[in-house]
């Protein structure tokens, strides 16, 4: 456990994102949001201002946002073709790269103002993630896979124990909300799971703890049509039970009309024009 | 949490993992048995003999005579008349001093020709005697004690007869037939050369010999055999001295080398022991420098082993990272994950030189006279072990810095 320490030191650099939203940025109070009318604008789930971001100092920039927001429980899909920089984009709102200039803020906190393991903790605290494939940890098993951010986030852990008694119970209510609930599924190998399934476990997981953003990264293109639109629906159901953000990337249009808003990553990225 | 996250990550690899923990152990495992043999024979080695104060002989090599007198490997270049050793015997500063008379054997063992004073002086190892498993110490020049070896593989017994042979070959032409002697006793195994001798009295070697010179005008052997090895009584190959005091040692070194009535040299047995050791030291440090680098062999395994596995962990570590652990987390897991096949590895190697220790003591001792004691292991055998685990960590920073950047470059999305 030679990491516990840091991970605790790390702790104190952010309240758990309760706390007031810090005294700079009064300064420079978002302008409203364009698309939707929030309630609070410095709670938004999500805030990309002037941000400019390449792999390297010297290449060209792969994303440049002048203004992208996500409103709290707003469902975005975010539309674009494969290398558009959507990948790049989540993992900006993820804390995992941090831009070369510009802001990135979620939930109201300031991402670039914050170090790297506080960033970690950030995410772990606040955003669930569901990839297009390889979400699982295949040695874990379902209710494990599901469990796994309370490992690394007490905060959601304590959400969890404090919503349904233990993290266990956590992750097999949300399972059975995705028709998952069936016990003998529970201890099957997740390599054993069919590619529905699997990303229904993914998507438990991403919604354990009630972060307050749960990102989609072609979440659904491993599906077929029929199933696409019902693990859209659950996950709408359980994100909106939680209050959650969505934000859906995909290349595909298809589903764009299930959600509140549509953003083609083109027309805010001025790096691609 | 993250432990037993690694924990079963491990467990989902376990087929290479126990193969990667098998090579290191395999390797740890050599690298201890050639250090516990080099060590244990070393000791065995310098323990063919002490007490012994000083070893006289004609004059030659100090090497040469330490080797022909305690190992009875070669021969000596002359012997030494009788009058000398009752000189030597009566030197102020001896105790008590031990014959010895090379040349005859039987069967392909050695005859020593000795005085009681052998069973009652000599001494090897840590100082212990040579005590008699059955039997007794030869009374007369018809009687022959045996070594452990000789009794054993001839299987002799007490009161059986043995005939002498002249020359130290496998296979002798001229057999002192008439004068068979009788088995007084047997003597317990000590693992030095001792155990593989024929022991008799100076005055049966001289018996034996007079009448083989009687025998000589009608034998043409026997007279070119008389022609070899003048003089009728036995000539003494070598005499060991004990002193009254050990720091009177170099001052009877010199009187001896310097005898004027015949040429002689004296040795000090520990320290001609340790030229001997040099000697043979370079085979020692071969075996070593092999079993070093088995142990290398075992840790590159285990690299490639890590680094193979990088590949399908880029993916498990990118889920990680979406879920909040830090690239410190995924750097320790594959840091951890070397130093736990390490020290796996070094415990089950440990654990199989213990199990063959015990295992194969009795036939070491019995076939190669190696006594090899089942002790705990040395501090050099730790500081070794010390070394090998700081290497395993040491190589698994290697995968663990490659994964460490592979997640910082992607992130928690991969495209594989």
């Amino acid at each position: 456990m030679q990491y516990a320490p840091s991970l605790a030191s790390g702790g104190g650099r952010w309240d758990g994102g309760t706390g007031a939203p810090r005294i700079i940025r009064r300064s420079e109070e978002p302008r409203p949001l364009p698309h939707s009318s929030p309630t609070d604008a410095g709670r938004a789930a999500a805030t990309l201002r002037d941000v400019v971001f390449a792999w390297t100092a010297d290449a060209p920039p792969v994303l440049r946002i002048a203004t992208l927001d996500v409103a709290p429980g707003e469902r975005v899909f975010l539309r674009g073709p494969s290398g558009s920089g959507k990948s790049t984009l989540l993992n900006l709102l993820g804390g995992v790269v941090l831009p070369q200039s510009g802001k990135v803020s979620v939930l109201g906190q300031d991402l670039t103002k914050l170090g790297g393991a506080a960033r970690d903790r950030f995410r772990a605290d606040h955003i669930g993630f569901v990839f297009q494939l390889f979400n699982l940890i295949p040695y874990l098993s379902v209710a494990e896979n599901v469990a796994l951010p309370c490992l690394f986030s007490q905060r959601r852990r304590a959400r969890a124990e404090a919503a349904d008694g233990t993290m266990q119970h956590a992750a097999i209510r949300l399972l059975e909300h995705l028709d998952m609930g069936d016990p003998t599924l529970l201890r099957r190998p997740v390599t054993e799971l069919s590619v529905g399934q699997q990303q229904r476990v993914a998507a438990a997981r991403a919604l354990i703890g009630a972060p307050e953003l749960v990102i989609a990264d072609e979440a659904t293109s491993s599906l077929d049509a029929d199933r696409r639109v019902a693990f859209l629906a659950l996950l709408f159901r359980e994100c909106a039970a939680a209050r959650a953000a969505v934000v859906f990337v995909s290349h595909d249009p298809a589903m764009a009309h299930l959600f509140d808003r549509t953003i083609q990553l083109s027309d805010v990225n001025d790096a691609a024009s | 949490m993250i432990l037993s996250l690694a924990w079963k990550s491990l467990r989902n690899r376990r087929f290479t993992a126990a193969l990667t923990v098998l090579s290191i152990a395999l390797a740890v495992l050599l690298l201890l048995a050639v250090e516990r043999l080099r060590t244990e024979s070393r000791a065995s080695f310098a323990a063919t003999v002490s007490g012994t104060d000083l070893i006289v002989g004609a004059r030659s090599s100090p090497v040469h005579l330490l080797l022909s007198s305690v190992f009875r490997i070669g021969n000596a270049t002359n012997n030494l008349r009788p009058e000398t050793w009752h000189a030597l015997a009566q030197l102020p500063a001896v105790a008590w001093s031990i014959p010895i008379a090379l040349g005859d054997s039987h069967r392909g063992f050695r005859v020593v020709g000795t005085t009681g004073a052998y069973f009652e002086h000599f001494r090897f190892g840590d100082a212990r005697r040579v005590g008699f498993s059955s039997g007794r110490p030869f009374a007369d020049e018809h009687e022959a004690v045996l070594g452990a070896d000789v009794a054993q593989r001839l299987h002799y017994r007490v009161g059986d007869s043995i005939v002498l042979a002249h020359g130290a070959g496998d296979v002798s032409f001229a057999l002192h037939e008439n004068r068979p002697l009788r088995i007084a006793g047997i003597l317990e195994r000590t693992g030095t050369p001792v155990d593989r001798a024929v022991y008799v009295t100076l005055e049966a070697l001289g018996a034996i010999h007079a009448q083989a010179n009687a025998q000589a005008e009608a034998d043409p052997l026997a007279a070119a055999l008389k022609a070899h090895a003048p003089g009728g009584g036995a000539a003494i190959t070598a005499v060991f001295l004990g002193l009254k005091s050990r720091g009177a040692a170099l001052a009877v070194q010199r009187t001896v080398n310097e005898y004027a009535a015949e040429p002689l040299t004296a040795i000090l047995p520990g320290a001609t022991l340790q030229e001997v050791w040099e000697i043979t030291g370079v085979v020692e440090r071969t075996l070593f420098a092999v079993s070093v680098m088995v142990v290398v062999v075992g840790l590159a395994g285990m690299l490639v082993a890590l680094l193979t596995s990088l590949a399908e962990r880029r993916r498990e570590m990118a889920v990680l990272r979406s879920v909040g652990a830090r690239p410190a987390h995924v750097f320790g897991m594959i840091l951890g994950e070397a130093a736990l096949l390490t020290g796996l590895g070094i415990a089950l190697g440990v654990a199989g030189l213990y199990a063959g220790l015990l295992s194969s003591q009795g036939w070491l001792a019995s076939h190669y006279g190696l006594f090899v004691a089942v002790a705990w292991p040395s501090a050099h055998e730790l500081a070794l072990l010390l070394l090998v685990a700081i290497a395993g960590a040491l190589i698994g920073l290697v995968p663990a810095w490659r994964i460490y950047r592979h997640s910082l470059a992607d992130g928690m999305t991969i495209r594989l």
